[in-house]
């Protein structure tokens, strides 16, 4: 019992990882149908921008962690929009899909050679230690990762439920052709969309590196987890890809440690046909959302 | 009111207009009718700079308002609603006439223009939490009029109304447009019920080939045999 709860914890600690991934990731989808297949990578760089600051300006963790932050909106979320998107036109279809590829090698590439192949440690700004509940060993950081990640998925629901702004944002995604007549600015709200997916994917990113050191490679298989999670939580739900993001975690640790390690890879994609056979709208999502 | 000379336009290397011209009297209803491809939605479209026009001039009172994009346009006091569904689906009935006043200066007063539109739409007070997606097309209908009434337009584009809607519910909206034209808003309407849309119009256009064919008071098209025989019987089954 105490190791399943410890289990169960650490494995939701991973998925609201994943689960912001995904919602960062369904976000974009929603508001400009662009499938983003380098969000992996989105969620790999943003550590080294921070690792930039610190180790090259030599600036304190909080001046490096901004740095990240603020850099991290402008490439991945402006430049992103305006050199990757947008010259495919509003309907990207597969040559943005294959674009999207080509970043994330480039990404990984670019890391690997201006920063080395070797993990690098990533200041925490949580502190090491464990929760003794029962027998259970509960560490801070997964509680801690966990509560920062909800809290920020909660508070943009709120923003896209309860602002005027989110609500446009929300009819732009849901309506383009509808917004623009109401004279909504259909392109500042998809703007929007892909700052907010940056945002995310830094908060991601901050969260997990301590976990796994600063690697090229940490979105390798974080991307392709992040657009499951999307996929069987429902592809156009927030709170699909929360779940999504969530279940994936959780049951990657349960088959990991009651099961067996060798099928790890696979289990995503095993959810993800199951998924695809018995719900094919995902777990959140409904039937009709997918005409409209 | 509204003024187009000679309006050109279409999409990508096809021309639909090709040099409409039409001037509107204020506080009246007309109705474009004409067979289907014509071009009538593709005007209100050029109308509402949602396609370029590519040459000719749209003039509202006395300014030129050609290619000016919609939120310049709601705020000079036109609307437009389009043919077919125009909800945001997910969104709440409430939250969808809101999105109607994005647009309005005063955003203090957005909350008894509300009230105001439901007055006009109590089916729509009654639902006002629910999703738009979920209501009835004939709600989600009164829901489009009443947003785009939201912002007190002087002209209104409308196109199809009645598409899908009971012959009750027809009659209910086409009472709502006689009584904005009675209140002084300037209505364009395309409706394929063209008998029943002239007989509440003053005025009628026939849009054929990108061009307007006849511009007469309704009266005298729905006299008219030639026009009775190509656009008016069929429409009547349909
Ligand atoms: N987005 C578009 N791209 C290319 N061609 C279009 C587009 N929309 C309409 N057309 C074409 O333009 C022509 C006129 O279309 P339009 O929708 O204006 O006709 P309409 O008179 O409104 O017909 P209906 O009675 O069927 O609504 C048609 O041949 C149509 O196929
Ligand atoms: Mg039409």
């Amino acid at each position: 019992m105490a190791q399943f709860l410890q289990v169960l914890l650490s494995g939701l600690a991973t998925g609201s990882i994943y689960a912001l991934a995904a919602v960062g990731f369904s976000l974009v989808w929603q508001a400009a149908q662009a499938v983003n297949f380098a969000q992996g990578e989105f969620v790999m760089l943003p550590a080294f921008l921070v690792l930039i600051g610190e180790h090259w300006l030599h600036w304190p963790l909080w001046a490096a962690l901004l740095f990240g932050f603020a850099l991290s909106i402008l490439l991945l979320g402006l430049a992103f929009k305006r050199l990757i998107v947008q010259p495919f036109g509003p309907d990207g279809g597969l040559p943005l899909v294959i674009a999207t590829m080509a970043l994330s090698i480039l990404l990984k590439e670019a890391v690997k050679t201006f920063y080395g192949a070797e993990a690098e440690p990533f200041p925490s700004l949580i502190p090491n230690g464990d929760f003794h509940i029962g027998g259970a060993v509960i560490s801070v950081r997964d509680v801690l990762n966990l509560a920062a990640a909800l809290a920020v998925v909660m508070l943009l629901t709120l923003f896209l439920d309860r602002t005027k702004t989110g609500r446009q944002m929300q009819a732009a995604a849901q309506n383009p052709g509808v917004a623009e007549i109401l004279g909504i600015d259909v392109a500042r709200m998809t703007l929007y969309a892909f700052l907010l997916n940056a945002a995310l994917a830094a908060v991601a990113s901050f969260l997990i590196t301590p976990v796994y050191l600063a690697k090229f490679s940490n979105g390798e298989s974080l991307g392709l987890v992040a657009f499951i999670a999307a996929i069987i939580g429902g592809f156009n739900r927030i709170r699909g890809a929360l779940v999504g993001g969530l279940l994936i975690g959780v049951l990657d640790n349960l088959t990991a440690t009651y099961v067996t390690l060798s099928y790890r890879a696979a289990l995503p994609l095993v959810l993800l046909i199951a998924v695809i056979l018995w719900r094919p709208q995902g777990l959140l999502g409904d039937a009709e959302a997918r005409i409209v | 009111m509204l003024e187009l000379s000679d309006i050109r336009a279409g999409y990508a290397d096809v021309q639909i207009l090709n040099g409409v011209d039409l001037a509107l009297r204020p506080a009246t209803i007309t109705t474009v009718i004409g067979p289907n491809g014509a071009g009538k939605s593709t005007l209100f479209k050029a109308i509402f700079g949602l396609i370029r026009v590519r040459s000719g001039r749209v003039r509202f009172g006395t300014e030129d308002i050609t290619n000016e994009k919609p939120a310049r346009l709601l705020a000079r006091g036109i609307a437009y609603v389009p043919q077919g569904r125009n909800v945001v689906p997910r969104l709440s009935v409430r939250h969808n006439l809101e999105l109607g006043a994005v647009t309005l200066a005063d955003q203090s007063r957005v909350g008894e223009r509300i009230e105001a539109v439901m007055d006009r739409f109590p089916a729509l007070r009654q639902h006002q939490a629910r999703k738009a997606g979920d209501l009835s097309g004939g709600q989600q209908k009164q829901l489009e009029i009443a947003r785009a009434l939201l912002l007190e337009p002087k002209l209104l584009l409308i196109d199809e109304p009645s598409i899908g809607l009971s012959p009750n519910l027809v009659r209910d909206v086409f009472k709502v447009l006689q009584g904005l034209r009675d209140a002084g808003v300037t209505v364009l309407m395309v409706e394929q019920n063209a008998k029943a849309a002239l007989a509440i119009s003053d005025d009628g256009l026939v849009l054929e080939l990108g061009r307007a064919r006849m511009h007469a008071p309704a009266t005298q098209l729905l006299a008219d045999p030639a026009v009775g025989r190509l656009f008016l019987g069929a429409a009547i089954e349909g």
